[in-house]
């Protein structure tokens, strides 16, 4: 947990949090304080106009009723609460109001003080904090007008704190998100990091644990094991495969050899001799095939031919095939039908589909039964183009169907038939290149293999391009 | 027929491989020089004295694709063979079909190698316009698209009138099979099965079945081979 919280430390995630906390923390705190100056000043002004506008009105009342209106008028006033008034003659000594003393402090030119009345007036209580400003009247006395400041200061102080308090808070919650966030973002990249190290020293068996969320971690993480999953199959496939090349090549060059020591020890020639070289070649040219096949799927597999890729008439692939495939099952006593649409487009490599089709047709006339039907279907719907082949043999046990696709691989009751167990894998390397899915059915009896083919058929199709014919 | 019509240039440098291609070729009747790399097979080449050139895949240097590009720059239009390893065909050589050129995988049969020579060689001939071919008691109506023998007449699919008239046309050469493809049906594969095989031996069937004597002729590991008895 430590190295967890180490990590976390160093993580990029935290700096970059950290940086911009800081830069969104002095952007909230000048506009808090930008709040608390305008709010603070702008209630001090507002009591600062209700002082003044008093004193006005009690300057008029003097020149109106003249000192004895003006006096009757502060006693009259001075019992409202929170009111000050003190009207002193010109050496500052009080003459009415609610003052005792003139406040020391506010005896200048400058008009405006702040003080505690508690100094001169033990009976101010609680409230003791005063405003207050004063004009000298034309006759020398000095009127001093006041206000009882506490509830502004306390509003002002609300706010102060309360500011405060939220920057504080703005500050703990984001170092307290920016930790969380990070250290989740560094636990669950630590996962795949110690997935990794664990693949590294000890294989592709391990996988990154899911927490179930679906989130960006999760999908990330399925994304990251099912590649771990393909490479794996691959590997798998990569041993099997090299198994099984041995095994197919030692089989034909067992027997060229065989024939040839055969050949050194007799001394016959003639008819002997040429039909012993024409089983070598055919066995070396089987050989070659089966090499020929191997490298076209892995080429299949590993290039990106889509750029190549044409709209091209599935229906149209799969008449020629049949009419190809025709004499293959006359041979076997076998009927072979087509019920095909006009015109099926998918996008994709004519060559490619046409080797696929075949092997698939190929395939289902070889194991079907003596005398069988063989059915090629095609059919376009909108989901997509789809092609199946169907054939009344004994079909492929469900539990192999998964194995079939896999190079070299055959079903143990084909071991004597011709074939290489290649087929197959062309036809999935040509499926996945053309992202088509195949689906295996049984027929009851008999296999039913179909290829479906997603929408869209490409419609920048350009008709020029398709490949030049040799004049004869 | 020109001079230059029965001229080879082999651009190869593996020797064993050389001396067998030269050996083949001037077996065939034609006249072969051999250049064993990409500047000496190009200086041969602008001389643009020849019908067809074969030539290897990768040479020390250059790649083989690219003395083509280059001949061609120059105005060279002697048809080339180009000849690859297996593994490598690509898109580039792959094209080479549809800009008239061709390619051949290694290993080959000689007969195949020499069955597209021929082809290429002969791309350039005036093409006979005939109407009627023959081969022994065999006689195709390309008008009529019938084909009778010892006057019979023999029923075939339009395809199967096309298989036929392709190896009637090429009578006494070998047809490999992947030309037969390419030409017949305009696919560029060698087909994983033998499908090929049991489609011609149809056309087999119906043509020297119960006849006097056998006109198609399998040539084994490669094609099928079109003659009458001498």
């Amino acid at each position: 947990m430590s190295v967890l919280l180490a990590k976390t430390f160093r993580s990029s995630t935290l700096k970059l949090a950290l940086i911009w906390i800081g830069i969104f923390g002095a952007v909230v705190v000048a506009l808090l304080g930008y709040i608390y100056l305008s709010t603070s000043s702008y209630v001090r002004r507002r009591a600062d106009q209700t002082i003044t506008a008093e004193l006005t009105s009690l300057q008029k009342i003097y020149a109106s009723a003249g000192r004895s209106g003006l006096v009757a008028t502060i006693a009259q006033r001075s019992a409202e609460e929170g009111r000050v008034y003190l009207l002193a003659d010109a050496s500052f000594a009080p003459l009415a109001g609610n003052l005792e003393v003139w406040p020391s402090g506010l005896k200048g030119s400058d008009g405006w003080g702040n003080f505690d009345a508690r100094e001169w007036r033990p009976s101010a209580g609680n409230r003791p904090l005063l405003r207050a400003t004063f004009e000298t009247l034309p006759d020398g006395s000095h009127l001093l007008v006041g206000k009882d400041i506490e509830d502004v200061d306390e509003f002002v102080k609300q706010i102060k704190t309360a500011l405060a308090l939220s920057i504080l808070l703005i500050f703990v919650l984001a170092g307290v998100a920016t930790f969380s966030v990070t250290r989740r973002t560094v636990g669950r990249i630590e996962a795949i990091n110690a997935t990794s190290r664990a693949i590294m020293q000890s294989g592709l068996g391990e996988r990154i644990p899911l927490h179930g969320t679906r989130d960006e971690w999760d999908q990330l993480a399925a994304n990251l094991n099912s590649m771990l999953e393909r490479i794996e199959g691959l590997m798998g496939e990569v041993k099997q495969v090299t198994d099984n090349v041995a095994h197919d090549l030692r089989t034909p060059l067992a027997r060229i050899r065989g024939r040839l020591e055969k050949a050194y020890h007799s001394r016959q020639d003639g008819d002997y001799g040429s039909s012993l070289i024409g089983d070598t070649l055919a066995d070396l040219d089987g050989v070659l095939r089966m090499f020929s096949s191997l490298m076209r799927i892995s080429q299949i597999e590993t290039t990106d031919r889509t750029a190549a890729f044409r709209t091209v008439d599935l229906a149209e692939i799969a008449r020629e095939v049949v009419e190809l495939f025709d004499a293959a099952a006359e041979d076997k006593g076998s009927s072979l039908n087509i019920v095909a649409e006009r015109r099926v487009l998918v996008t994709g490599d004519k060559d490619l589909l046409f080797d696929t089709v075949a092997n698939l047709v190929d395939n289902a006339i070889k194991h079907g039964r003596e005398a069988g039907h063989v059915t090629v279907e095609v059919a376009q719907n909108d989901g997509g183009a789809q092609i199946s082949v169907a054939d009344d043999g004994p079909g492929i046990p469900s539990d192999e169907h998964q194995h079939v696709f896999k190079r070299f691989y055959r079903l143990e009751r084909n071991r004597l038939t011709p074939g290489n167990g290649l087929g197959l894998s062309l036809v999935g390397a040509v499926a996945r290149l053309h992202g088509a899915r195949i689906e295996m059915l049984d027929n009851a009896p008999g296999l039913n293999v179909r290829v479906w083919f997603p929408l869209p058929a490409r419609s920048d199709f350009e008709p020029g391009k398709e490949k030049g014919r040799l004049e004869i | 027929m020109t001079a230059g019509r029965r001229r080879i240039l082999v651009i190869e440098d593996d020797r064993e491989t050389a001396e067998q291609l030269v050996d083949s070729l001037v077996t065939s009747g034609y006249e072969v020089d051999l250049a064993v790399d990409g500047n000496d097979g190009l200086r041969r080449g602008r001389s643009g004295e020849y019908a067809v050139m074969t030539i290897d895949r990768m040479l020390p240097g250059i790649d083989g694709v690219a003395i083509i590009q280059r001949l061609r720059q120059d105005g060279i239009v002697t048809p080339a063979l180009i000849v690859s390893a297996l593994g490598e065909i690509d898109d580039r050589v792959r094209g080479l079909r549809a800009g008239g050129d061709d390619y051949l995988v290694k290993p080959f049969a000689f007969a195949e190698l020499l069955a597209r020579i021929e082809a290429l060689a002969r791309r350039s001939d005036t093409v006979v316009k005939e109407t009627v071919l023959r081969v022994g008691d065999l006689k195709l109506d390309l008008v009529s698209r019938t084909v009778t023998r010892n006057g019979r007449e023999i029923e075939l699919l339009p395809r199967e009138f096309q298989v036929l008239e392709y190896l009637v046309r090429n009578e006494g050469r070998v047809v490999p099979r992947a030309m037969l493809l390419q030409d017949v049906w305009d696919l560029c594969f060698d087909p994983t099965t033998n499908i090929i095989d049991v489609y011609v031996g149809r056309v087999r069937r119906k043509v020297d079945g119960q006849q006097a004597y056998p006109l198609i002729h399998t040539v084994r590991g490669v094609g099928f081979s079109v003659r009458a008895p001498c």
